[in-house]
């Protein structure tokens, strides 16, 4: 009896994980092929320049003397219009040299106004709460201080705020230390897939991008109307995204502004920083899905992208289960009654299918942004998945057992940085000489001879 | 033994599969990613400045050719020849292959074509069926009927488009452009932009006084739906945008006051003014002589009535029509109008700014019904 009800067990959980992973199976397919088949996808490319509101950038630091430099040079460097900036560094409780740094710009800049924090408690949300009171601008954009904006990069962010329902708007990061490790190999991957394939796509489809806390912004009035940052989310962007939803704004996803970002290159680093997300997430399924659900401003189509998105970290341990509810029926003899061959197709069929769904989507990125030599990377993404599994399964039970025993959480944990910074130099790159002339104008003419793109 | 060889051949079967990535590996290691320009800024008129930027460059590096004349000399550049020339005028019907520079004015005559690039930097006047590559002029442009250009075309003085001309790219000048009936290009950016019969005179102002609605609306008004508008439909979003759920056919002047998102489609009769940033999850109309100071956005097609008057942005993911006498203006920056879709300009238009398309960008003459006194505002 114990035996068949094992048996019955075994077989519904794999039912379970089948049909769960064969949905985000379908939804990575989907969010591909509608990549790739949009001509002309949803952009303000051709708007920027002529969307000049008065901004506010913050940049979050805590201790961070080696990367501070570059930052603020590179926003001095940006072609926006001084006039109409302001740059908040919010220098949280460092012990280190940071604030001499930013107290040193701020002389030189008068757009830059230090925010200087010595108490209170951690974390970027925290800080930020306190930060903006000081903020002046109509919509405020946001960086970590150890990435580098382009040039052009303010006025990419500001385009969309254009469309009075986008609340928020994500540009792209772009992992600058591929060659570090084989890790920061293959999390370029992943972020390239995550940005260029599925953000987009979204975007593409009518559906809200997510904010991620950096290289992005906020509209000050929609930031006000859900009531600011949650300090208590230890990922306040995604909170941040959903609050946003639920109340009728959209996120605007911009592609082409570009960020280099810094990816971990041990996995201690990365498994602390993916417990940071996987809590944040679920902790947000759980606030927002009945919300959602309810939501009288989403399609249904909406309704569901929301909580795939929000639900998305529930799967490492759906397929854990699949596993080990296979390896029961493996060694159960008495599961060896079913009719074996049509399953295993069934199996087979599955995984063929399935498996395949992510890899298309880093596939369809790498082509569209021509990075083809680490394309070659991706069978050694099974090393990634298998460790995010665990590291995700791990932050779950976690997250879950303080939730059932009401005890506090993970705390907020800065992502250690390994960039040694250059001294306002940028990443050593093809970054505008300091002082660059700023353009002239509306900034659509030319005005200087150095360096331009298209 | 057997079980070695066989555990050696699942090994090398094994490795196969990671291989290439391996090689890959090898080859990324140590490396940094340098994909990002970030020295980048957006140039309206970056082709034109680029072009003249490189020629520039070339030509105080490289030494005349032996065969140059006084009244031509000659430059190698790599496989390319470049011609330069004092003045240059080509009769109807030449083909020149290679890159030119006309010091002074050029000019040439019908059904031409300019295999590649030509820089000038006086006056340039194109003829007619003439196809060019791309061309930079420091003067005036005129470029006549049925001109082809296979890229873009950059002006610093005043650039007239004729008739049927054909532009695959984008069309700058910094001075004016006139762009007339039939001709396309995928975008062009001016200080003042005009198509065909324009006329400053100003429309005739209104005199009849109509009822308003405003959207917010006060408190003492009407609370069930009156001239299109429902107000149990209009919530508030927070921050002071509102959206309205469903149609809104507005059918007197409205007057908006704070942005709003309008959850279908939105039109509003002749002579509104619309002061806040407006959103359509569809269509956009906007009646005759109305004022647009907001941003327009929306998911349809956008069409604006003659004799609007627009300072801002508009951006519709479809099509878009700007009808007989619309104006586009306002202080410090330009204005701008972009649609995904194509992008009809009809007669007596004139934007100070950029009008685009990922289509493309066409005039035409507006329908002579259209002319007829008053009808516009009917």
């Amino acid at each position: 009896m114990a035996i068949t009800a094992l048996i019955i067990f075994s077989w519904t959980l794999i039912g379970i994980a089948m049909v769960v992973l064969s949905a985000y199976a379908v939804r990575h397919y989907y969010l591909a092929y509608s990549r790739m088949r949009i001509a002309h996808p949803r952009e303000t490319n051709e708007l920027v320049g002529f969307v000049m509101p008065r901004i506010t950038v913050f940049i979050p630091m805590h201790n961070e003397e080696r990367v501070a430099r570059d930052v603020l040079q590179a926003l001095v460097d940006c072609d926006y219009d001084w006039e109409l900036l302001e740059v908040i560094p919010v220098n949280d409780r460092s012990t280190d040299g940071t604030r001499a740094i930013v107290d040193d710009f701020a002389r030189r800049y008068p757009f830059i106004k230090p925010y200087h924090r010595a108490e209170g408690s951690g974390g970027k949300p925290a800080a930020l709460v306190e930060a903006t009171v000081n903020a002046s601008g109509d919509i405020y954009l946001m960086f970590d201080a150890d990435y580098v904006p382009g040039r052009a990069v303010l006025k990419m962010l500001t385009a969309p705020f254009l469309d009075p329902e986008i609340g928020a708007v994500m540009g792209r990061v772009v992992p600058h230390n591929i060659g570090d490790s084989l890790l920061s190999g293959l999390l370029s991957l992943e972020r390239s897939a995550g940005y260029q394939s599925v953000q987009q796509a979204r975007y593409n489809l009518g559906f809200t991008a997510q904010f991620g806390g950096t290289v992005g912004g906020v509209r000050a009035a929609a930031l006000r109307a859900v009531g600011g940052w949650n300090p208590e989310s230890l990922t306040e962007d995604t909170d941040l995204t959903f609050a946003l939803l639920l109340n009728g704004w959209r996120t605007a996803y911009v592609n082409r502004a570009e960020c280099y970002e810094e990816v971990p290159q041990d996995w201690g680093v990365r498994r602390r920083q993916l417990s940071r997300w996987v809590t944040g997430h679920t902790e947000c399924l759980h606030n927002y899905w009945p919300d959602l659900v309810r939501a009288r401003f989403l399609t249904r189509g909406e309704k569901w992208d929301a909580i795939f998105l929000l639900a998305m970290y529930l799967t490492a341990p759906i397929i854990v289960l699949g596993w080990l509810a296979s390896l029961v029926l493996f060694f159960v003899p008495e599961a060896h009654a079913v009719p074996v061959l049509p399953i295993a197709m069934l199996i087979i069929g599955y995984q063929l299918f399935s498996n395949q769904a992510t890899f298309l989507e880093i596939g369809v990125a790498t082509l569209l942004d021509g990075t083809r030599l680490r394309a070659l990377l991706m069978p050694l993404s099974l090393l990634n998945f298998f460790a995010n599994t665990g590291a995700i399964c791990n932050a779950l039970r976690k997250f879950y057992w303080n939730r059932f025993w009401g005890s506090g959480g993970d705390g907020w944990y800065k992502t250690h940085r390994t960039r040694p910074g250059s001294d306002g130099q940028g990443f050593g790159l093809n970054q505008a000489p300091t002082g660059a002339a700023r353009q002239s104008l509306n900034g659509l003419y030319h005005a200087n001879n150095e360096g331009v793109g298209d | 033994m057997l079980f070695l060889v066989y555990s050696v051949c699942f090994l090398a079967l094994f490795y196969l599969h990671f291989s290439l990535a391996h090689r890959a590996w090898i080859t990324i290691r140590g490396k940094r990613s340098s994909e990002l320009d970030m020295s980048y800024v957006r140039l309206e008129d970056y082709f034109g400045q680029s072009f003249r930027r490189k020629l520039k460059q070339w030509l105080s590096t490289l030494p005349a050719a032996s065969n140059s004349t006084a009244n031509l000399r000659v430059y190698h550049h790599g496989q390319e020849r470049i011609f330069v020339a004092p003045t240059v005028q080509y009769p109807s019907g030449r083909v020149e292959k290679e890159l030119l520079v006309a010091e002074g004015a050029f000019s040439c005559g019908n059904n031409c074509d300019f295999r590649r690039e030509v820089m000038v930097h006086g006056d340039c006047s194109i003829g007619e069926g003439t196809a060019l590559q791309a061309l930079a002029v420091d003067g005036a442009l005129s470029l006549g009927e049925a001109v082809t250009i296979r890229r873009w075309v950059d002006a610093a003085g005043k650039l007239s488009i004729g008739a049927d001309t054909a532009i695959s790219s984008r069309a700058t000048s910094r001075t004016a452009i006139e762009f007339l009936p039939g001709a396309y290009a995928q975008s062009l950016f001016a200080p003042e932009i005009s198509t065909e019969g324009r006329n400053d005179d100003s429309p005739p102002l209104s005199t009849t006084i109509g009822p308003v609605l405003q959207i917010p609306h006060r408190p003492d008004d009407p609370q069930t739906a009156h001239h299109g508008f429902d107000p149990q439909k209009l919530f508030s979003m927070g921050g002071g945008t509102y959206a309205y759920e469903g149609d809104l056919d507005v059918t007197t002047p409205l007057h908006l006051r704070a942005p709003l998102v309008a959850r279908g489609h939105f039109s509003c009769a002749k002579e509104s003014l619309l002061e806040a940033d407006l959103k359509a999850h569809r269509n956009i109309t906007i009646g005759p002589a109305s004022v647009v100071k907001g941003n327009l956005v929306c998911d349809g097609d956008m069409l604006l009535k003659p004799d609007v008057y627009f300072q801002s942005i508009l951006q519709p993911e479809g099509t878009m029509r700007l009808s007989f006498g619309v104006r586009g203006l306002r202080e410090k920056l330009p204005v701008a109008a972009h649609a995904t879709g194509a992008l009809t300009l009809e007669s007596n238009i004139v934007i100070n700014g950029k009008v685009s398309s990922a289509h493309r960008v066409i005039a035409i003459s507006t329908p002579l019904a259209w002319l007829q006194p008053n009808s516009a505002r009917a």
